[in-house]
Order: structure tokens, then sequence, then C-alpha cells
């Protein structure tokens, strides 16, 4: 088949060293995101040790492995192919100004008590789809 | 920004892929830069510029000229 009459998914290729670094990313992700839930359910049914240090230190797991997650991501954007690299800048900075303009109306909206709940699982989960949007947005202008 | 990228590699009869390799970077950058949708970094542009043994200026012009 012609190139150009590929669907744009299958025109999107990356270099070894970026599925490498990505495959990097996603194994701190996942065991962040295990560790987070895992922590959050201990502390929602009162399965850890009462007091502040046992507190401290289940919140202190999924804090390093999310600080792990951030520097692998950190040594992929380095790493990464140049055009991958802009389509990732390009996707974060739709993230950062989508999350930044919903997170200042989500903060009058519970001012004004239309919602109740807090907002940042509402705001964290914003950001993580728009930059996941924005990536296939910049795949599918550069494919 | 207009180039000869595709001519150039048409010439050596390599495909998109052969010359992401050579350059590292994926087929996609290959195929945006060809297509006029990606200017290269300077790094690469040297690096394509060797390649092809060319100066930049013969493989990359400017859409018109500024100066």
């Amino acid at each position: 088949m012609e190139d150009s009459k590929k669907p744009f998914w299958r025109r999107c290729e990356t270099t070894a060293r970026d599925r490498r670094n990505q495959r990097r990313i996603i194994v701190w992700g996942l065991a962040w995101m295990v560790t987070w839930l895992a922590a959050g359910f201990l502390i929602k049914f009162d399965l850890i040790p009462p007091g502040m240090l046992a507190a401290v230190a289940a919140t202190l797991v999924p804090m390093v492995l999310g600080i792990g997650t951030v520097l692998a991501y950190r040594h992929f954007l380095r790493e990464a192919d140049e055009l991958r690299r802009k389509i990732e800048v390009e996707a974060l900075a739709l993230a950062v100004g989508v999350g930044l303009v919903g997170g200042f109306t989500y903060f009058l909206l519970e001012r004004a008590a239309v919602v109740s709940e807090s907002g940042v699982l509402v705001m964290i989960m914003l950001i993580t789809f728009t930059h996941a949007v924005g990536v296939v947005l910049g795949q599918r202008r550069y494919a | 920004m207009k180039n000869r990228l595709k001519v150039l590699r048409a010439e050596r009869d390599w495909t998109q892929a052969e010359l992401a390799k050579e350059l590292d970077v994926s087929r996609q950058t290959v195929n945006a830069i060809e297509t006029g949708k990606f200017d290269p970094s300077l790094p690469l542009a040297f690096r394509i510029a060797r390649l092809f043994q060319s100066p930049i200026e013969a493989i990359f012009t400017p859409d018109e000229e500024v100066y």
C-alpha cells in the first residue's frame, strides 16, 4: 500500500531507543499506580498502624515511584527523536494550559457551590487525558 | 523551509527507513521533513548535509528570502 494511503497510526514509527525509553516509563508508571492504589486502599480501610509515621511511610513509597516516573519521562524526552520530542512538548503545553484553565474554573465552581467534590483527581485525569489527545493529534499532524 | 531531501534520497535509491537509520531518527521524522511539515534542528541538518556530502544551503532553502 502506498505510504500516504496508510492510516496515520501505521505511519507513526518510533526509533528503538524511544520504544525502550517508553517501556521504562510504563514500568515506572505502573509501579507508581499500583502502590498509589494500594496506599489509598490501606489508608481508607484503616489497615495501616495508627500514627503519623505509618501514614507518611504509606504515602512515601508511591511518591518515590512517581518521582521515578517523572525522571524516566525526562530521560525519554531528552533522548527522543526530535519530531517525537516536538509532539510531546506541544502535547504537554496543551495539557498544562487545559489544566490551568480547568483548575481555575473548577475552583470558582467549588466556591459557587456548583460542585462539592475536591477537584484534584478530576484535574489529574483531565491533564492526563489532554496530554494523550495532544500526542495523538500531533502524531496525526506530522504523519 | 523547502528541501531536496526526497530528491537526494531517490538519487541514492534509499528508502525513508534506510535514511532514517543512517540519521538515527524515526522514519516519521524523515517523512515529515520531506513533506515540509517539520524543519529539522541544526544538528540534524548538519548530519543530513554530511551524509549527502553537500552544503546545508544546497539541501535546505528558506521559503522566501528574509535578508
